[in-house]
């Protein structure tokens, strides 16, 4: 199963666990099915802009996006972009 | 009992504790860390934080507390319908419901949006009223967003509430938030071709007095102003003792009606506190005249105080709290009077609320 991890704060926001291993097919189920997945997408379900996502290293932009698919073997990371003050 | 003030910063929630005497006061927190605390209130139905927080990353949400800021619960459905065209950008303001309307609370935020929860915060609402107001169109944002940052119940008639928002100007409702009707005549909006039009008008804070509840005070980007009439007319109370309308903040003495404070700025297009110094000036007959209150108020201070870094306790005599974007909390436990710096060095303040802790 994919592995997702979480940056400190959204671990904070998911009672302190900061690994998740969603039952999922593709980034954007992963993703989806986090506890904080309302913090990840907006209220039209969009990725918000400042969240990167990479799978194994790649940023989900460079391969299919949210559609990417997932083996089962991989480690997507929630970064929060620079920016902020 | 002892007094709690909360205090929104850009960096998280501090917590200040006193006795009833206000003058000595233990700092906890920060708590939230990594979100901005635009406002936090202690719900005084059941002693519940509610947060009103915000993340450049991670959006506008509201958090809640049970057990006194410890541990955390985030709203699970805030958001704004499809169909609107809205997305929420921000979160400002959250005013609990009145006595036994248990569960309910008030949510407003940018862009210019109106949320209830009768589920006590994980839940919230759109209000279509405001949301698909009729008038949406001719409303536009101010420097800090189209923020509805003021709500303000009637305490007496559970149908009856106010809204500012800017720049749309004040609204009210007297359905319970079915339908809202301008009430901004007197108001100045001097940055429009029309200088006292129906809406449109920038206000930068509104207060309904709860001793007296057809009164309002308004702070609003073009003057300081009274309505004796729930909002049907607005009079302009400066030129009498107030170095300038311009300002953000606004206070009240919940046992006199007569009584407001404000902290004047300069002007639009220069926004610190007048005259170097960080000033308080109060009216006790109704903003016929004001007065300066500096005492152990820093001078020179070229400072500013966020809309909402300002509020008073229902203690008597009044405590006052103002927090400054240097990261200082000032307190005065008399009405004015004195003050006392409870804590410095804090982030930039946005928010200050008083409670009553048991």
């Amino acid at each position: 199963m994919a592995v997702v991890l979480l940056p400190s704060m959204l671990a904070a926001e998911a009672g302190g666990a900061s690994r998740f291993e969603p039952d999922a097919e593709t980034v954007g189920e992963a993703l989806r099915a986090l506890p904080v997945a309302n913090l990840v997408f907006d209220e039209r379900g969009a990725l918000r802009p400042l969240v990167n996502v990479y799978v194994d290293g790649i940023d989900v932009r460079e391969r299919e996006g949210l559609d990417t698919r997932l083996e089962g073997s991989e480690t997507i990371r929630l970064v929060a972009a620079i920016a902020g003050g | 009992m002892s007094v709690l003030a909360l205090v929104g910063t850009r960096k998280g929630l501090f917590l200040l504790e006193s006795d009833e005497e206000r003058q000595d006061w233990s700092l906890e927190g920060p708590v939230l860390t990594g979100w901005s605390v635009f406002h936090a209130v202690v719900d005084p139905r059941d002693g519940t934080i509610h947060a009103a927080s915000n993340n450049e990353v991670y959006g506008a949400t509201t958090h809640r507390s049970a057990d006194r800021g410890q541990t955390w619960t985030r709203a699970e459905e805030l958001g704004l319908p499809e169909d609107t065209g809205l997305t929420l950008e921000k979160t400002w303001h959250i005013e609990p419901g009145r006595d036994g309307e248990d569960g309910r609370l008030w949510l407003g935020g940018a862009p210019g949006v109106l949320f209830r929860t009768d589920d006590g915060g994980e839940a919230w609402q759109p209000v279509d009223g405001i949301v698909r107001h009729e008038t949406r169109d001719r409303w536009f944002p101010g420097a800090g967003g189209m923020c509805c940052h003021s709500i303000a119940l009637d305490p007496e008639e559970p149908k009856r509430m106010y809204v500012g928002i800017s720049a749309a100007g004040v609204f009210r409702t007297e359905d319970g938030g079915e339908t809202w009707t301008p009430a901004n005549r007197g108001t100045a909006a001097d940055f429009l071709p029309d200088p006292f039009p129906e809406l449109g008008q920038c206000v930068h804070k509104l207060l309904v007095h709860p001793a007296r509840p057809e009164r309002l005070w308004q702070q609003n980007h073009c003057g300081v102003y009274r309505s004796d009439d729930r909002g049907e007319h607005w009079e302009r109370l400066e030129g009498n003792g107030l170095p300038s309308g311009f300002g953000f903040p606004l206070a009240l003495d919940h046992r006199h009606p007569d009584a407001a404070f404000v902290i004047p700025e300069e002007g639009a297009e220069n926004r610190v506190t007048c005259d170097g110094r960080l000033g308080v000036y109060r009216t006790d007959d109704g903003g016929a005249s004001w007065s300066l209150l500096a005492g152990g108020l820093p001078q020179p201070a070229w400072g500013a105080v966020m809309r909402e870094g300002f509020s008073s306790d229902r203690l008597d005599p009044a405590g006052i709290y103002l927090g400054t974007q240097s990261g200082s909390l000032f307190v005065s436990p008399d009405a004015g009077e004195t003050w006392i710096e409870a804590a410095s060095q804090l982030p930039p303040i946005l928010s200050v609320e008083a409670a009553e802790w048991r």
